[in-house]
């Protein structure tokens, strides 16, 4: 009975999510606004890690396998991929460097600037 | 005879197989190119083709599946919640590099896509490659691109980035462990965030805090721009 509750809790809230995105004027995925509903709720006291631990963890440590379906569908768009496998490939591989820098430098930038803000206040 | 594949056991059974040999693979040659995920999506498609089994009647089961993509999204605010105190004490430096890193992923993709001369839907599909799938595909559904194109790239980033972390860190001389591990849930969500656990405990905390913060930014943007 835990496990279906946790279940309960979880599918109901995902359920408010999509009604929730229903009632938008505004395109914002479900899943979104369920993660944001959940943290909500976890830091009103609304509900209580242990109230969903089980299930959150199982769904967490599986997340790759909810997945599979989603990748099969790209058999219906083979023809796609067939003509633009190079770019796709290129852009993958470039953004992905150039993302990784530009979030590590403006972390480290943003850090470098909050310790001198420090220092100069304490001297 | 196509009805014995149309029931939804069939696509849950499959998908779990196929999976579950990709697991054993990976474990036997202890290498992130071979992805359970990424072998499961291959092998269950090679089936299917082979044996000339329409996506439609997959779909039976694989929907039942696609259907927890949504309370699994939703929980990764446990984590984030776990890790409320650093994101408490660093938010500032968590927002910003989060913000610079996908808008540079999204201004990244956009260019090379004029560059290289694809549409406008193939362009809208790529922009949101650099976040976890569920949000990806929500983004690229809401703005009229390919999901399945979205899919794979998100997929593909996300090995990728679990693949070129270690010498991502590196080269870019990234010694602190939370700017690494921002960095690389940045630039490869869920998929890279494994990684991130790999080299660290706080590498792994920030990059599934960076899951979620770009999640969130990525969305608000292509909402504002695209």
């Amino acid at each position: 009975m835990k496990i279906i509750k946790q279940f309960g809790i979880i599918f109901s809230l995902c359920w408010i999510a999509v009604v929730i995105e229903k009632l938008l004027p505004i395109a914002f995925p479900a899943s979104v606004i369920g993660m944001l509903l959940l943290l909500f709720c976890l830091l009103t006291g609304v509900l209580k890690i242990d109230h969903i631990r089980e299930k959150s963890d199982f769904l967490l440590a599986n997340m790759a396998f909810f997945f599979v379906p989603a990748g099969v569908n790209v058999i219906n768009y083979l023809d796609i991929l067939k003509e633009n496998w190079l770019p796709l490939l290129l852009i993958c591989v470039i953004t992905t460097v150039v993302t990784f820098a530009a979030a590590a430098y403006s972390i480290r930038l943003v850090m470098i600037l909050q310790c001198r803000k420090k220092g100069v206040r304490h001297e | 005879m196509s009805e014995i594949f149309a029931s939804p056991f069939f696509g849950i059974a499959l998908s779990v197989l196929t999976f579950w040999i990709g697991t054993l693979i990976q474990k036997k040659l202890k290498s992130v190119l071979f992805n359970p995920l990424l072998i499961a999506i291959l092998l269950t498609s090679a089936v299917l083709l082979i044996f000339d089994i329409p996506y439609e009647s997959y779909n039976e089961g694989g929907s039942v599946i696609n259907m927890f993509l949504t309370p699994a999204t939703a929980c990764l605010a446990v984590s984030i919640y776990t890790k409320i105190k650093i994101l408490q004490e660093k938010w500032i430096p968590i927002v910003v590099g989060c913000t610079v890193g996908s808008l540079a992923s999204m201004g990244s993709v956009w260019l090379l896509c004029r560059l290289f001369g694809l549409d406008e839907a193939m362009t809208v599909s790529l922009i949101p490659k650099s976040v976890t799938t569920p949000i990806a595909m929500g983004v690229c559904e809401a703005n009229g691109g390919i999901v399945p194109v979205t899919v794979i790239a998100v997929i593909f980033t996300g090995i990728l980035g679990s693949i070129l972390a270690p010498f991502l860190i590196r080269v870019f001389r990234v010694a602190d462990p939370v700017a690494a591990g921002l960095a690389i849930g940045t630039c490869s969500h869920a998929v890279g965030t494994s990684r991130a656990l790999e080299l660290g405990e706080t590498e792994g905390a920030m990059s599934g805090l960076a899951i979620g913060v770009c999640g969130i930014i990525t969305v608000l943007v292509s909402m504002l721009l695209l």
